[in-house]
């Protein structure tokens, strides 16, 4: 039998290692959000006056918490933005599609960008900037995950599998259904990330019924999250592939997940919801503020939605919203297929 | 080619979305205190009035970002600078901006107890403005000691969105018990002004005069020395018998309880579960709900009488009160939150918002709560016989209550 051999894909490589650096640094952001952090650096794109790269790194790891943070989040920074050109350069060597092509240069733009409005949050102080600023973050890691997902070749067997059986009409609508669908859910959750960001950022001098009207949209965004959660898996069950399915179901258990974290969110922050749940819920002991176990989980569902958001943008590429990736000739399936029978 | 070449436009599109509904949504605005336009309705202040007192304000105790604290006050400016301003470190490492960071979200930038999330807690977050203050050492009418503030901080008040600060540094509490008291002793003094046009005279022409005599020894003094005096005016607390007998003190607690001169069960009910009388409101609520009732009666009223029989200087009157009354009705709508009773504390839970020291229930039973209905045992229950009262509430969370119809005795959790 002869051994299915995979060409070097050194942008896919590289794509899921910008995913991965990428995730740390969104935790590292929130986390700055979480413990107000965003200012315990007052100069930019030095650290108190040092190059950002040359800034010793014992004051950074044994300083204070927040500047380890901050520091942190821009050194991240800045090792995305150096991944994101190296992917950029080597998509565009490549033979890729167009639409890979088009999300390197966005990413690379969203990287410039991003770290631009870092500075300005810094340099102005600003928390219209720092929210801007936290919408960024997850929109450049879906087009991270966008890049990694249609870079990623095929396997042998469901190529295999796609040349022997050839999907149906039928499922093949029902796929690019659940995409759509997925779709859809990936920009819902964004809008979430948006609002979360909103009610994060929320400057103190703002009035209760703004705040009450940003969380009841929380809420309800919540609930057309879910729905389309729900309505994904059930399309991706009818539909013929298997990585959807898989997909779909992981962003169920994500967004179940997702809604005990908002809810916790909101116990660590405020307590329980008094007055809509019984008196005898109350807890007996006052909340601790900063507390770690509060910290980890109000960063955890932030993180979480920028998790549901990158799934949703897996899923949806996974099931045909966007056509195969490759141009140019590729060995057909059903040659490889052939070889296979001949040279077993 | 031409196929996918949206795709980098995607991104691009709903970045600018998320910008415009970032730009929309609670604009950043330098920080700056909210004048207190209740009591500015209340006390008819015209727009000039309105804003004497706010360049007044301003000149006595600055901006949020630049907090100014006259010797008068007593307040450490330097306690101040660090829990002012926004959230950032400075040179040495030192985190700035307290207040905003743990506070104002809840109390607000003024101190008016109403912060974004204010609406959502329950209770509402303390107003500092009146300067009245709930759990303290000292006698009712008395403002609470810096170290009360201090061990409010440091502990939460259990049963409530207030958390404990226990995990900040000591002079970082120390920083925001004293910009409580800054706020606390501002908001006062906006008061004292707003109210003291009522009692120019007509020499004045409606303007406050802008000396240092009425504007530090008249309006602000009397109110920064009341919280100076804090300390001497802490409650004496007899030292409770080192061999007293628990079981017969708790037998006299329970019968001062439920007995005319303590008469707890009034409020906290013959069970202790909080379910006597339960329909009252604490003073910030009730202040709202005297002038809700005052606003929707002359609304009601001035609709329903008639211009036409009334001279002209009748009819100007009844516009003037008409314009008054929308007002009103206005700025209620936007300065203050739907009124909420306050019931009695459940006192089968064990959780005492106050402090759960036997000594902090002491305070709570001889001075009673300042701004609530728990009123004062000072003068009607011997000092001895308030420990008595305090070992039956202590003892509550564990008694067998053979009129709740259980066999056996209860703990707290059995009871709901």
């Amino acid at each position: 039998m002869i051994r299915t051999i995979r060409p070097s894909n050194w942008s896919h490589a590289i794509a899921c290692v910008l995913v991965a650096v990428t995730a740390l640094l969104l935790c590292f952001g929130a986390l700055v959000t979480t413990f107000d952090a965003a200012m315990a650096v007052p100069d930019w794109p030095a650290t108190y006056g040092h190059n950002m790269f040359l800034f010793p790194w014992s004051e950074w790891f044994y300083g204070p918490w927040d500047l380890f943070l901050e520091h942190g989040h821009r050194l991240l920074g800045a090792l995305v933005g150096m991944i994101s050109l190296t992917l950029a350069a080597i998509v565009w060597r490549s033979r890729l599609s167009p639409a890979v092509r088009a999300l390197a240069a966005a990413a690379v733009l969203l990287v410039v960008v991003q770290g631009v409005l870092g500075g300005a949050r810094v340099l102005l102080d600003d928390k219209t900037v720092a929210k801007v600023h936290a919408c960024t973050g997850p929109l450049f890691f879906a087009v991270a995950v966008a890049i990694a997902t249609l870079t990623r070749k095929p396997s042998g067997s469901s190529v295999r599998s796609q040349a022997t059986s050839g999907p149906s009409e039928a499922s093949s609508l029902t796929s690019l259904s659940a995409g759509r669908t997925a779709a859809g859910l990936a920009l819902a959750s964004y809008v979430q990330l948006v609002a979360g960001a909103q009610l994060r950022h929320l400057d103190a001098s703002v009035d209760p019924t703004t705040f009450r009207w940003l969380v009841a949209f929380h809420l309800v965004g919540a609930v057309v999250v879910l729905t389309l959660a729900i309505a994904a898996a059930i399309s991706a069950r009818m539909g013929e592939r298997p990585a959807a399915r898989r997909w779909s179901l992981a962003i169920l258990l994500l967004v179940g997940l997702q809604l005990a974290l908002g809810f916790g969110a909101w116990i660590v922050n405020w307590g329980l919801p008094s007055g809509w749940l019984p008196a005898s819920w109350m807890f007996s002991d006052p909340l601790v503020a900063r507390s770690l176990w509060g910290a980890a989980v109000v960063t955890g569902h932030v993180v979480l939605g920028m998790m549901i958001l990158g799934a949703g943008v897996v899923l949806a590429i996974v099931s045909g919203v966007l056509a195969s990736p490759r141009v140019g000739p590729a060995t057909p399936p059903r040659a490889d297929h052939l070889r296979e029978r001949a040279f077993a | 080619m031409k196929r996918f070449s949206h795709v980098a436009f995607l991104p691009i599109a709903v970045l600018a979305a998320a910008c415009l509904l970032s730009a929309g949504c609670g604009k950043t605005s330098s920080a700056s205190y909210r004048l207190n336009m209740v009591e500015a309705t209340k006390q008819r202040l015209t727009s000039d009035q309105e804003r004497q007192v706010a360049t007044v304000l301003l000149a006595m105790f600055g901006t949020p970002d630049d907090p100014v604290a006259l010797p008068e006050t007593g307040l450490d400016e330097a306690k101040l600078r660090l829990a002012s301003g926004p959230v950032r470190s400075d040179i040495v490492g030192r985190k700035n901006g307290l207040y905003r960071e743990h506070c104002a979200h809840c109390h607000g930038v003024t101190g008016d107890g109403m912060g974004p999330t204010a609406a959502f807690l329950n209770p509402y977050p303390r107003d500092y403005r009146p300067g009245v203050f709930k759990f303290k050492s000292t006698e009712r009418a008395d403002k609470p000691t810096h170290a009360d503030l201090l061990r409010i901080l440091r502990n939460g008040i259990a049963g409530t969105s207030m958390p404990s600060f226990a995990l900040l540094s000591e002079p970082q509490i120390d920083a925001l018990a004293e910009y409580v008291k800054y706020l606390s002793i501002r908001g006062e003094t906006e008061l004292a002004l707003m109210r003291a046009y009522f009692e120019l005279d007509d020499d004045a022409k409606g303007i406050l005069p802008e000396t240092r005599e009425f504007l530090v020894d008249e309006m602000l003094t009397p109110v920064a020395e009341k919280w100076k005096s804090a300390t001497a005016a802490q409650i004496v607390v007899p030292d409770m018998s080192a061999d007293i007998d628990l079981t017969a003190s708790i037998a006299k607690g329970r019968e001062l309880f439920y007995g005319d001169k303590a008469n707890c069960v009034k409020c906290h009910g013959v069970t202790g579960l909080g379910d006597g009388q339960a329909n009252d409101y604490d003073d910030w609520n009730k202040a709202i709900v005297e002038i809700n009732k005052e606003v929707k009666g002359g609304l009601i009223k001035t609709g329903e009488t008639s211009t036409s029989g009334m001279s002209a200087e009748e009819a100007a009157e009844h516009r003037q009160q008409v314009a008054w009354l929308g007002k009103f009705s206005h700025v209620l709508d936007g300065d203050a939150l739907t009124p909420r009773t306050i019931p009695p504390r459940n006192l089968r839970r064990g959780v005492y918002r106050g402090g759960r020291r036997p000594l902090d229930l002491y305070y709570r039973i001889h001075a009673g709560i300042n701004g609530a209905p728990m009123p004062a045992a000072k003068g009607t229950v011997a000092p001895e016989d308030i420990w008595h009262i305090v070992n039956y509430v202590l003892s509550l969370p564990y008694e067998f209550d053979g009129e709740l119809g259980a066999d056996r005795p209860m703990v707290a959790r059995d009871r709901f």
